[in-house]
């Protein structure tokens, strides 16, 4: 190769001070986790729940026309604060929650560190803030596409086919229980997925970590309650946990009999602990002693 | 100046990185030299503000070291020593990528991005996931996107590390280029002294986290007192009688003695010594020393 005949060209354009820095790093990261063959078959499938409650809101609304439903299915069909709960807080959403955090999350740090890509990073304008945040709202996109975009749907879409206010009348702090709930969830599981993915160099690990660490929770809690016939192993259930946290977003009963603030406390001291993880680890340079 | 440190020093835990480093450089292609360990990629890193000297302050660009940092790295392109890429990504998304990375519009950085993969001379496989590049095609790619941005300053590490002869030709041309035509500013930190001879015509060297010694290479090279020696009769003696006036011999083929006479010492000595120990003088000439030399002698190594 001999230098192009062109040659280096000067770029006579003007480098800008970006309002959100961190937006391509959001970007790339979307575009990317959309790429994977299996993440185009789960994604669309993961919303499938959302569909079915959403049929739910029309069908309660002209149950008159289902006359072979039963009535366990009409209970349910009652739409109020439960119905939502029942969706954003189900143990089956948050299983599928964990499994889009998995295609989504899993790689977002760990892929820069294998490759040492973190300095690529850093000798740019972007502040350690910066990379965090834009790696966050990958998660957050998706997550908010799970939880918070199909539990306002759910709402507005409740007004729409009863065709009057009064739900809104009846429960006018609904709306905010879900935006707060999605919030609570979606920044609980972006914290715990970057703070896993930052742990190793290897994307099947931190696949593992992220399933392994859900699941045993769960399973810890199952068999220190068998054993001690105490609730307050609940707290070592990551689901069980936001589940209690749930339950309080929409001033219902919480599932296990102890106080749901300690369930925050679990849940914001896992974020406090990952945080702290993520400023160690994270940097620009990898320093050998 | 566009770098400009005074009494930089750096320390990892107890061992000392750098120690007292003032630089005033203002060349278009400075070289930074040193053994392993010498603390040139520390320094690289220091002046793009990814580690934060213990004591001394610093200028890039005129932005100060410590408090912007981020115009530093707006303004400055760095080529890693590292392989390092983002995976999953082809070249040109790659390359634009850091592009809006460094504050370029989208659409510019991809346009960008096209002309820098062709001026590295990548234009044929652009397209191709950066994860199946060679060695070579990686080292070409990093300089690629450090260039994106079209900077003032450049930061090579290492740039030729791990490639084959033509590789290396090829990325040294570039790098000339660069820096000779484009007033494009460009601090190349190697081991492979004859690159630094080709690209640079100023070199610093770095010892131990120390200055050994900066400025112009041909200067450099004029003030070494540097003497080829061919002698008749017993070697030993007089060899011995040199040492123990600090001067440094070299025994190279065919009897050709290599003689650096310390500072200070003139070379009258040198022919006291050899009639003092019946030696016969049959060669002695002012030796034109190359970098490898001065390195040596600096470093303190053979």
């Amino acid at each position: 190769m001999t230098i192009k005949e062109k040659g280096y060209a000067h770029w006579d354009g003007e480098l800008l001070d970006k309002k959100f820095p961190w937006w391509p790093i959001t970007r790339y990261g979307i575009k990317l986790t959309f790429r994977r063959k299996q993440f185009k078959l789960i994604f669309p499938l993961s919303l499938l729940p959302a569909v079915f409650f959403l049929a739910g809101i029309y069908v309660s609304e002209r149950l008159e026309d289902f006359p072979f439903f039963r009535r366990e299915t009409v209970e349910f069909l009652q739409i109020n604060p439960s119905y939502f709960k029942a969706y954003l807080a189900s143990s089956f959403m948050i299983f599928l929650i964990v499994i889009i955090v998995i295609f989504c999350g899993s790689g977002l740090i760990c892929d820069d560190l294998k490759h040492n890509a973190l300095q690529l990073y850093f000798s740019r304008p972007i502040k350690k803030k910066d990379y965090f945040f834009g790696k966050t709202a990958v998660i957050v996109f998706f997550l908010f596409i799970l939880t918070l975009i199909p539990g306002l749907v759910f709402f507005i879409m409740k007004l729409v086919f009863s065709g009057s206010f009064k739900f809104f009348v009846s429960y006018p702090w609904l709306p905010l229980s879900i935006i707060g709930y999605s919030v609570v969830v979606t920044a609980f599981f972006s914290f715990f997925t970057l703070f896993l993915s930052s742990l190793s160099k290897n994307r099947r690990y931190v696949t593992i970590l992220i399933f392994g660490t859900y699941i045993l929770s769960d399973i810890l809690y199952s068999i220190f309650y068998d054993i001690f016939n105490n609730h307050y192993f609940s707290l070592l259930s990551l689901r069980a946990n936001l589940q209690q946290v749930g339950a309080v977003f929409f001033s219902q009963k919480t599932p296990y009999p102890i106080h749901w603030i300690y369930s925050l406390l679990v849940l914001s001291g896992i974020c406090v602990l990952a945080g702290f993880v993520l400023k160690k680890k994270v940097k620009g340079v990898e320093i050998v002693k | 100046m566009s770098i400009e440190v005074k009494d930089i020093h750096f320390s990892y835990g107890k061992i000392k990185a750098l120690e007292g480093i003032t630089l005033d450089l203002s060349q278009d292609a400075i070289g930074l030299l040193g053994p392993n360990g010498a603390g040139k990629s520390t320094l690289i890193r220091i002046l793009l503000g990814f580690l934060y000297p213990d004591k001394g302050d610093g200028r890039i660009l005129d932005y100060d070291i410590k408090q912007q940092q981020s115009f530093i790295r707006k303004y400055v392109g760095y080529m890693p020593e590292d392989d390092c890429f983002i995976p999953e990504l082809d070249a040109v998304s790659f390359t634009s990528y850091l592009g809006e990375l460094s504050g370029m519009p989208r659409q510019e950085a991809m346009k960008r991005a096209h002309e820098a993969l062709f001026y590295v001379g990548l234009e044929e496989s652009r397209y191709r996931k950066v994860e199946t590049y060679s060695g070579g095609m990686k080292q070409r790619l990093k300089l690629a996107q450090a260039i994106v941005h079209d900077p003032k300053l450049m930061f090579l590490d290492e740039p030729t590390a791990g490639l084959d002869p033509q590789g290396r030709n090829e990325i040294l041309e570039l790098i000339m280029d660069i820096s000779s035509k484009k007033d494009i500013q460009v601090l190349i930190s190697s081991h492979i002294l004859p690159d630094i001879e080709l690209t640079c015509s100023y070199v610093v060297i770095l010892n131990k986290g120390k200055l050994a010694t900066q400025g112009e290479i041909s200067k450099l090279k004029e003030i070494r007192d540097l003497y080829e020696i061919k002698i008749k009769g017993e070697a030993e003696g007089f060899l011995q009688k040199l040492r123990n006036i600090k001067c440094r011999v070299e025994i190279m083929e065919e009897g050709l003695l290599k003689v650096y006479l310390p500072p200070n010492q003139d070379k009258q000595e040198i022919f006291r010594i050899a009639a003092e120990k019946n030696v016969q003088m049959r060669h002695f000439v002012k030796s034109e020393s190359s970098l490898e030399d001065l390195f040596a002698k600096v470093v303190g190594v053979d």
